[in-house]
């Protein structure tokens, strides 16, 4: 019987060869050619392919950035794109997956411009998505900071459920809104309507960009704070709510215009300490002002406890703060002139008069509480502004979204963009200038592992951007007389985190292939 | 459109099985120490062309090659010496064919067919790993290299390679 089975189980892989006699598709020509320049737009574009396809996802983002909608239909062994009679002049790419007759799919990309070839801007915000993304971030922030910090302070200062209805709350919300953020933002990636979100396009799109795992972290913080209140013992209350903490640092450091600044090694941190102390100190407001509401008779001690705490943290808070807003400004001029400017000074004229709060609180109403537990009235109006005032910081904060940070702004634009790959086999250099949406200049410096020129017999180029789901595209690569590979001409129609992949054929049947992404601005 | 496409393509790429239309061998496992017939199934030209030239590339540990002659095509082989010596048919052998080559013919796009030759893989593989094959597929216009190997080595071939090396799983000897 074991002998039968045995058998059985090896014609197992000649029955999948049956099937396997179908052929992939290739793309034969299309029409417009890849790369062309046509003085009017054309009606359609036409992908001629080796067979028979069915075409699974056309996209179609034209010079504006947009993504547009369009028709497709498959006629034998051709895909006919019928396109908006209303393209802009400049660079339209077209990204396709078809499905070949052994069901696999075939993907990729090809461009071709209206009066003359350009890089693309990046896309138009849509209102109403822009008030949702805004308002999911807020919620993701109260869900970090009095959410997993109220957690915190439950477990380690207040012991006890003091304003726990406001930090459950909190945290809901924010586990709601991070998740509703994957959505948005994707919606906004690819430039859908706001029914798109059923989708999984916008979901899987957004979990490809640095979002991906801020929000993951964000979230599984989140929920990590709130299994740290039903925990058993007060050990594993204090050890969840502090890798809760760990994780809103985290998050934060994640993503976002801070943490990609350069130097990294300065901002990363400084992002980190700057939301974990953020979540010490919005997460106790709520407990305290549930307190002193209460007049509970614990509040002295949980007051002198957290304000021995808060002072050095509160300092960390600011200093941290102060070097990410000095590396983002890069001058004082900035403040008032750039919109990401105006948002940091209205941060800063809340943080001043939050932090005036907070000493009012410390060397007023504190030993006013110490000294006679029922005295609490002056202390909890105080608390409940700084609620006010701490919602209120974290709406301007969430509004950094939609500006970037005038550092962005004036980099200098011309100099070339270096990628370096290296790995044992070789080491790879890529020069790209401009390095910006539009037409670009590769230069493929190949090296061996030891930086010896690396004889190769071919090498090709291949660039995709998952983010707008554009396909790969493929091009082959000359060597020229110094020594290098180039491709010249390559156009990358819009910004953003581009894949690339480089093969180098270095015998008949050996090649040698490295990846890594491009940021095209 | 986009909607429905985004379904389409998800199943498309659930259902495609590890059987491709890549070149590919006939039978992909073998028992170390024993005679191997290596049948090379090409499946079309390269992107539409007919192809008029298979050169395979022999691994390490194959011996013995024998090609079986084909109508309508010239057979080459290329010798080297392997990297040690292999005891067959009691005898040692240091060097042997490293490369095959079968040319002069012309097969359709839109036809089939097969290469073939006979082998011996010594006792000394290693059972449980993958033995690689690499194929350049030469046509009147073009060139398809079927040589892509993963980087871990045995354990087979991750979805995004558009052109793997033909593959030979290793199993022990009965």
């Amino acid at each position: 019987m074991a002998r039968v089975l045995a058998s059985l189980a090896a014609l197992l892989p000649a029955l999948f060869m049956a099937s396997a006699a179908w052929a992939h598709a290739t793309l034969l020509s299309c029409e417009p050619a890849d790369g062309s320049v046509l003085a009017q737009p054309p009606k359609m574009v036409q992908l001629n392919f080796n067979e028979p396809i069915a075409p699974a996802v056309v996209g179609l983002i034209d010079a504006g950035g947009r993504t547009r909608d369009i028709a497709t239909r498959a006629a034998g062994q051709s895909v006919l794109i019928v396109l908006p009679d209303d393209l802009p002049q400049g660079t339209q790419i077209v990204s396709y997956r078809v499905v070949s007759q052994d069901g696999h799919p075939v993907a990729g990309s090809m461009v071709f411009s209206i009066g003359a070839v350009t890089g693309a801007a990046p896309p138009a915000t849509a209102t109403p998505l822009a008030a949702l993304i805004w308002l999911a971030r807020i919620g993701v922030y109260l869900g970090l900071f009095a959410g997993v910090g109220g957690a915190f302070f439950a477990a380690w200062i207040g012991q006890g459920p003091g304003g726990f209805m406001v930090s459950r709350g909190a945290l809901a919300i924010g586990l709601v809104s991070a998740a509703a953020s994957f959505g948005l933002q994707g919606l906004d990636l690819l430039n859908l309507p706001l029914g798109g979100i059923v989708t999984s396009a916008p979901w899987k799109s957004a979990f490809a960009t640095s979002l991906g795992p801020s929000l993951s972290i964000a979230i599984v913080a989140m929920i990590v704070a709130w299994f740290a209140w039903q925990s058993p013992g007060i050990l594993i209350s204090w050890v969840l709510t502090a890798l809760a903490m760990t994780g809103v640092g985290l998050s934060l450091a994640a993503s976002g215009h801070a943490a990609t600044a350069p130097p990294q090694w300065l901002t990363r941190p400084s992002l980190f300490l700057h939301g974990i102390t953020a979540a010490y100190w919005a997460g106790a407001l709520a407990p305290l002002a549930a307190m002193a509401r209460r007049r509970s008779d614990d509040l002295p001690r949980v007051l002198k406890q957290f304000s021995a705490i808060a002072m050095p943290l509160v300092g960390l808070l600011v200093l941290s703060g102060l070097m990410l807003a000095i590396i983002q400004l890069g001058s004082l001029r900035a403040l008032v002139e750039t919109s990401y400017g105006i948002i940091l000074s209205i941060k800063l004229a809340l943080v001043i008069a939050l932090l005036g709060l907070a000493a009012l609180n410390r060397f007023l109403f504190t030993p006013a509480v110490v000294a006679d537990y029922e005295n609490t009235r002056s202390l909890w109006a105080s608390i409940l502004i700084e609620c006010v005032l701490v919602v209120g910081i974290l709406a301007v904060v969430a509004g950094w979204r939609f500006t970037p940070p005038p550092r962005a702004s004036v980099a200098p634009p011309e100099a070339p963009l270096a990628v370096h790959i290296h790995t044992d086999a070789a080491m790879f250099q890529v020069l790209v200038s401009p390095g910006k949406a539009g037409p670009n200049d590769f230069v493929l410096q190949l090296m061996t592992g030891d930086a010896a020129l690396l004889p190769a017999k071919e090498a090709t180029l291949t660039l995709s951007l998952p983010e707008r789901g554009i396909e790969p595209m493929e091009r082959r690569a000359t060597l020229g007389p110094d020594g290098y590979w180039h491709v010249r001409g390559v156009l990358l129609p819009v910004a953003g985190r581009w894949r690339m992949q480089i093969d180098a054929l270095v015998t008949d049947f050996q090649k040698i292939t490295l990846e890594d992404e491009l940021q095209v601005r | 459109m986009l909607k429905a496409g985004f379904v389409l393509a998800a199943l498309a790429v659930g259902t495609a099985s590890s059987a491709s239309a890549h070149v590919t061998l006939e039978r992909r496992q073998a028992p170390v120490g024993s005679y191997y017939k290596a049948v090379f199934a090409v499946p079309h030209g390269c992107a539409g062309s007919p192809t008029v030239k298979i050169r395979v590339q022999v691994p390490e540990g194959v011996i013995g090659i024998k090609p079986m002659p084909k109508a309508g095509w010239t057979i080459e082989t290329v010798k080297g010496k392997y990297a040690t010596e292999y005891d067959f048919h009691g005898s040692k052998v240091s060097e042997g064919v490293k490369e095959v080559m079968w040319s002069g013919g012309k097969l359709a796009d839109d036809n089939y067919d097969e290469f073939v030759f006979s082998s011996y893989l010594v006792p000394g593989l290693k059972p449980e790993t993958t033995l690689y094959f690499p194929v350049v597929q030469e046509c009147e216009q073009g060139v398809s290299r079927w040589i892509d190997i993963p980087a871990g080595g045995s354990s087979g071939h991750s979805h995004d390679s558009k052109t793997p090396a033909p593959g030979l799983k290793l199993i022990a000897k009965p």
